[in-house]
């Protein structure tokens, strides 16, 4: 098996799971989305390599420009969602949110 | 060619681990920007100059400063030099949870006697990126435009002063 | 003269973003008069439209209908086209439906923001009728993420404190599911080189693969990814949230329809894709992922004290029903999938759509604050018995029928243990749907200023909606015969 291949897999899990990480472990709701752009940034680096080993990189770079769009539009709303709560109550920690247990 | 990439692949780890370590959210929006070059730097080696040039000046530029903006908006209160402090402890054991994924998986890849050969598709080599992106991918434009749209609708939405109740 | 008429299924995409452009154009104050006219328009020849695809496509005798030439640049033959096939028609109607039901509850609720929410609206509108048409893996995550990122600015509408807590849980969850399905799609192009579905079909189906294990890895991914969009039992955390915080009209869209189109429709594709009989892993995964739904939804359900989010629970119960459907792998399972899909859109839409009346009278939905309307909102409880029966499946409404489809499809392929957890998990939803009645419409009245049932658009689309439960389940077994002599059963 190809040691490049192999260096792309290892690299792409491990990404994954510090973004993942770090979205189980902050409660602070920007910090939540910084962890997401990680998270899309292992996704991101799974396609790149897909285009280059199977040939076809025309069709991966539409994909990851589509992506790119489409992330920085979810990183706005979350960011403008971020700020609406902290001007609502001056905080960004979800644990204190919690209006909607029940 | 194959050692600088594996060189860059390593350098991206450790740019995601030190965004999640950061005490700072600013430093922690910078190390997310700093991972962007790489993959974009990476994007560049392995000859997909457009989807690099996106990454390095959207993912890298804007994103981060939507990030840095709203870091500063919210400006932290009292409490935060300890918030900042228990965050860190909680996530000081990743390093270590890397460290042992990583070898994990090299374990398992390299013994598990995979073949991760695909096939190659030569008459999508030669194709170029402008008649792939403009004549099969109308449906993901029509998207982009749509996205696009919503997100400026996300802005009127989410900032527009004056008529909150 | 069929042939002009087929150009009308470029309505899906084309209506709503003319309205758009068209509701922006003058001034404000004009632009916001028309708002609702134009939604209920948009909506209406939207299930009108679908009626048509389902003729023209009985008058061909095709089994799709792709339309994919925006721009004429030269003709491509793997592009990413749209295309209408029967599953999909069912889809868009219901779309439209819930869409006509949600601006018919704006029209009394949603007064200082009603551009906002119809530019929204078109544009959540435009992302479900993209994940109904699109031919492509990676045009369904586009999609998906478009009607996203409308339902997130939807809740948040009002930007008050529940709202945006919903929206924001909304959207973390959302974004991890959308980046499982990304993973798993990005695991099949690198092994396939491609994301259409005619050509994954083809060399899976085929057995063409050289990796397995990437497209096992691939499955689960994608698998994962939509059932936190459908909001399957461990995944669910967001939904309930979502919805109690959602203003009244966009909760009638949430769990009526936008669940269903960004996670349970998109299973069911994926279904057709990996021809589950040679995954059974995968099957029995999801059958497990249902029947956990099910049952811990409903008696979630029962033990609520707020209407809405009673309902929210409800919805995954009943979600739960149609993933189990789909787990089946047979024609038969697939039948009774789809017409809970129509049903569950039918009677949650109702069932929302009075709790919009209630709040929009009494400012709460808490069972605390509820009670005894019975008297003052005859249309309310009325339509609300009907809707409630459907979701417990009891005959002769529509609901029955398509729970019966699906136990007895269970029954066929899972074994009889399988069939009667689900068909006792409907005892727990007479249960909260009882407690419902209970606590909101029926019991002692509570000491409170007169309120009136209004004759607006909320009890008219109510009462279409159970009219439609009634009339659905009175002609169902003509369908099934129908289906029979097709057959397709």
């Amino acid at each position: 098996m190809n040691s490049l291949t192999t260096a792309f897999f290892i690299a792409a899990a491990m990404i994954l799971f510090a973004g993942c990480y770090m979205l189980v472990r902050s409660h602070n709701m920007i910090r939540l989305v910084i962890a997401v752009e990680v998270v899309m940034k292992a996704v991101t680096l799974v396609l790149v390599f897909a285009g280059y080993s199977n040939g076809n990189t025309a069709l991966s770079q539409s994909f990851i420009i589509t992506i790119i769009v489409a992330e920085v539009v979810v990183a706005v709303v979350a960011t403008g969602i971020a700020i609406a709560v902290y001007r609502n109550n001056g905080d960004l920690d979800l644990r204190k949110l919690n209006k909607l247990n029940g | 060619m194959q050692g600088i990439l594996i060189f860059l692949l390593i350098l991206l780890v450790m740019g995601s681990v030190a965004c999640v370590m950061f005490r700072s959210k600013v430093k922690a929006a910078i190390s997310l920007a700093l991972i962007s070059v790489i993959l974009s730097i990476i994007m560049f080696a392995l000859g997909q100059f457009w989807a690099a040039i996106f990454e390095l000046s959207v993912c890298a530029g804007l994103v981060t400063v939507v990030f840095v903006c709203a870091v500063s908006l919210t400006r932290p209160d009292r409490h935060n030099q300890e918030v900042e402090e228990a965050y860190h402890k909680k996530v000081s054991g990743l390093p270590v949870f890397m460290v042992i994924l990583g070898i994990g998986l090299m374990i398992i890849l390299t013994m598990g006697n995979f073949d991760f050969s695909v096939t190659v598709d030569a008459a999508a080599q030669v194709r170029t990126f402008n008649d792939v992106f403009w004549n099969t991918r109308q449906a993901d434009i029509i998207g982009q435009i749509i996205i696009i749209l919503a997100g400026a609708f996300a802005v009127v939405i989410l900032f527009k002063e004056g008529d909150k109740a | 003269m069929s042939a002009s008429l087929a150009t009308l299924v470029y309505a899906f995409i084309g209506l709503p973003l003319i309205a758009i452009v068209l509701l922006n154009l003058p001034n404000r104050k004009f632009a916001e008069k028309l708002c609702i006219g134009t939604g209920l328009f948009v909506c209406i020849v939207q299930m009108a439209t679908a009626v048509i695809a389902v003729l023209l496509l009985i008058e061909f005798n095709k089994a799709s209908m792709s339309f994919s030439q925006f721009w004429d640049m030269h003709v491509a033959d793997d592009a990413a086209y749209f295309s209408v096939d029967f599953l999909s028609a069912v889809c868009l109607f219901c779309i439209g439906m819930v869409g006509a039901v949600s601006f018919a509850a704006a029209g009394s609720t949603v007064r200082d923001k009603i551009l906002n929410y119809t530019n929204m609206m078109m544009v959540l509108l435009l992302g479900m009728n993209g994940i109904a048409l699109v031919t492509d893996l990676f045009s369904v995550y586009v999609f998906l993420e478009i009607s996203g990122i409308a339902s997130f600015l939807l809740i948040a509408l009002y930007r008050d404190p529940v709202g945006l807590e919903g929206a924001f849980k909304y959207l973390v969850m959302s974004a991890i599911a959308s980046a499982f399905i990304l993973l798993g799609s990005g695991l099949l192009f690198l092994e396939f080189g491609s994301l259409r579905f005619v050509v994954l079909e083809e060399m899976l189906q085929a057995g063409v693969y050289n990796n397995p294990p990437l497209v096992w890895l691939a499955l689960f991914f994608l698998v994962a990814g939509f059932a936190i969009k459908s909001g399957n039992m461990p995944f669910h955390g967001w939904l309930p949230d979502a919805q109690t915080g959602a203003p009244s009209p966009v909760s009638i869209m949430l769990s009526g329809i936008v669940e269903q189109m960004s996670g349970t429709y998109a299973t069911m594709r994926l279904i057709d894709i990996f021809l589950l009989n040679k995954f059974t892993v995968v099957n029995i995964g999801m059958m497990l992922l249902a029947l956990l739904s099910i049952v811990l939804g409903a008696i979630a359900a029962v033990g609520q004290t707020d209407f809405k989010r009673t309902l929210a629970y409800s919805s995954i119960s009943q979600i739960g029903y149609i993933v189990l459907g789909i787990s089946c792998g047979t024609v038969l399972g697939y039948v009774g999938a789809v017409l809970h899909f129509f049903n569950h859109s039918t009677f949650k839409s109702t069932l929302f759509a009075n709790a919009a009346a209630v709040k929009n009278q009494l400012h709460s939905t808490h069972y605390d604050d509820l009670g005894g309307l019975q008297k003052q909102m005859p249309i309310a409880a009325a339509t609300s018995v009907i809707a409630g029966l459907s979701t417990a499946g009891l005959p002769p409404f529509a609901g029955f029928w398509s729970k019966l489809l699906i136990i007895i499809a269970v029954w066929q392929t899972q074994g009889a243990f399988v069939a009667s957890v689900a068909l006792l998990a409907s005892i727990f939803t007479l249960a909260y749907f009882l407690r419902i009645q209970h606590k909101v419409f029926f019991g002692p009245e509570k000491q409170r200023p007169a309120v009136k049932e209004p004759k607006d658009g909320i009890a008219i689309a109510s009462i279409a909606l159970s009219v439609v439960t009634i009339g659905f389940g009175i002609l169902f077994p003509v369908l099934l015969l129908a289906l029979q002599t097709q057959g397709v059963l």
